[in-house]
């Protein structure tokens, strides 16, 4: 089966992938596989917009600007329209639309993003240059407390509050490409922009593809490799496709049929002495945590997948993560391209400043400023349109369960990795690996109570509902 | 002295890709980071690794994933910073 499924090992397979009806036929495969998620237009969009990519090199960067940007202006500013909206109507600005004034602030923002990218080459030793990522942070704040309740009204706080609303997206994939600009072989600022949101990537905040540097030195070189990284797009669409038809199946399963509730649901039904059974609030965190692992890789094998359609050699954004033996194995496996940005502006820069001579607390605190500090930041920016509705406090104080879900973990993955550098390594006997799969997913399970964004309870209570599954209440 | 080099190196490296099932060979000029092969937390620990075993220096601002790519140039790194 495995011997099957290798295509891309058949010299054969590559050759005839390589010619006119080779790449048709993939190109096709791949959108008939697309528009089982997408709209057949928007399907159409991505399979063209990274086949003429892939096949017409002059064009490359025009095709992945206009790309990127057709899907930005297009099919997708759903979430930041509404915030945009909110506060049009609080200003009583209501003749704006809050789709162009969204689509102005992109425009804004990459003209800015623009020029920070070329003051950022030109003054190498800047704060911009050296900390992007600090840079854009104070940029984030200032634009959070100009655009707050009470500074400015009207027009301008409309404005300041559009621009924040655009920025935060696009918060990393501006760090990435600041951080290009100090190599001796950047990519060209309509690269470098391109990559804001590139369209495989969907809405999240987290780049899938890094940045230009990392996408040029991925890209497929040669004819032979190009025909190999797109059977692996379509062979990772049909995995990706498997895997939402499996989602599916245990969705109706275990809603429709068991009637299982979400964690909230029984967390609400606990608190209000009407608590479920034992076994249907373990069934309810169990599948939780099936439903969100199996989300996350169906929604990274399709970006990725299309990504690789245009001959960029990604890594999987999932790769085996129930194979994962140790917690920092699972950190690696889970969501490759979050864990690569932790570790590119968190755990590298602490890495290098702060306890040269102590090498274990060195490694302890760099991780867990990537997966603690760096994990609880990302989390808490991407939901920044809640400070119109809940206000800085109001966030805050509904984000103490976030923040103890990213210390526990990062605590768990910081210990796990200086325990792997210090030789330690799981069994690898069928019981060890029984035995790891218990260990790291019963932490994952346990831990998930605390990491559901909802903001619905307390971490008290979610303290107090963790022990009621244990009888220990 | 650099063969010797190399093969420490090596022998580290090809534990570090066998852990995360990549049995395949490796070459002296084979890219590990930017080919994917292995991930950003193995080259930290290969940071660790050079910086215990060979007293390499580095320094945040000027790292690359450039200087840790491949075999070839670990080495060459090596080299220089001894020589300096």
């Amino acid at each position: 089966m495995r011997a099957f499924w290798a295509i891309e090992d058949k010299p054969s397979v590559v050759a005839w992938a390589q010619t006119r009806a080779g790449k048709c036929a993939l190109l096709l495969l791949a959108f008939l596989l697309l528009c089982t998620t997408e709209a057949w237009q928007e399907a159409m969009f991505y399979v063209i917009a990274m086949g003429l990519f892939a096949y017409y090199p002059p064009w490359r960067n025009i095709v992945f600007f206009v790309s990127t940007y057709t899907v930005a202006f297009f099919f997708s500013t759903a979430s930041i329209n509404d915030a945009i909206g909110e506060v049009a109507l609080t200003e009583g600005l209501v003749a704006l639309s809050p789709e162009v004034l969204a689509y102005i602030a992109l425009v804004v923002f990459s003209l800015m993003a623009w020029g920070l990218m070329a003051y950022a080459r030109s003054h190498k030793q800047s704060l911009l240059a050296r900390r992007p990522v600090l840079y854009l942070l104070g940029l984030e704040c200032l634009l959070c407390l100009l655009s707050y309740k009470g500074i400015f009204s009207g027009h301008v706080r409309l404005a300041l509050w559009s621009l924040l609303c655009v920025l935060t997206p696009y918060f990393w994939f501006l760090a990435y490409a600041l951080v290009d600009q100090r190599s001796k072989d950047r990519s060209s600022d309509l690269f470098q922009l391109a990559t804001f949101h590139p369209a495989w990537g969907g809405s999240s905040s987290s780049p899938i593809g890094k940045g230009a540097a990392y996408l040029r030195k991925v890209f497929a070189k040669t004819p032979e490799e190009l025909a190999i990284t797109q059977i692996k797009a379509v062979k990772l669409l049909v995995w990706a496709k498997v895997l939402s038809i499996t989602r599916m199946l245990l969705t109706w399963l275990c809603i429709s049929y068991l009637h299982i509730p979400t964690v909230s649901e029984a967390m609400d039904a606990s608190l209000q002495n009407h608590a479920y059974s034992l076994g249907m609030e373990w069934a309810s965190l169990i599948w939780s945590v099936v439903a969100y692992s199996l989300k996350v890789a169906i929604y990274g094998h399709f970006a990725v997948g299309a990504g690789r359609l245009a001959g960029f050699r990604l890594p999987r954004l999932s790769w085996r993560p129930l194979e994962s033996r140790t917690l920092i194995d699972y950190f690696n496996r889970f969501h490759y391209y979050f864990k690569e940005l932790l570790v590119d502006f968190f755990f590298i820069p602490t890495f290098f400043s702060v306890f040269k001579k102590h090498p274990r607390l060195r490694l302890f605190f760099a991780t867990f400023m990537a997966a603690g500090v760096g994990n609880a930041l990302f989390h808490f920016m991407s939901e920044i349109e809640l400070l119109e509705t809940m206000g800085l406090w109001g966030m805050v104080e509904t984000f103490h369960s976030y923040l103890f879900y990213a210390l526990v973990l990062a605590t768990g993955i910081g210990i796990s990795q200086v325990r792997a550098n210090a030789g330690y390594k799981p069994s690898t006997s069928l019981g060890g690996r029984i035995q790891s799969f218990f260990v790291v997913w019963g932490f994952v399970t346990l831990l998930h109570i605390f990491g559901d964004e909802s903001r619905n309870h307390s971490l008290l209570e979610r303290m107090h509902y963790l022990a009621s599954m244990f009888e220990w209440f | 002295m650099e063969n010797s080099r190399k093969e420490k190196i090596r022998a580290y490296l090809l534990d570090n890709l066998k852990q995360q099932g990549d049995k395949h060979p490796l070459n002296d000029n084979d890219s590990l980071f930017v080919s994917g092969r292995l991930d950003s937390v193995s080259m930290m620990m290969l940071v660790v690794y050079l910086e215990n075993e060979f007293a390499v220096n580095f320094k945040a601002t000027d790292f690359e994933v450039s200087l840790v790519d491949s075999v070839d140039v670990i080495a060459s790194l090596i080299a220089s910073q001894v020589s300096a």
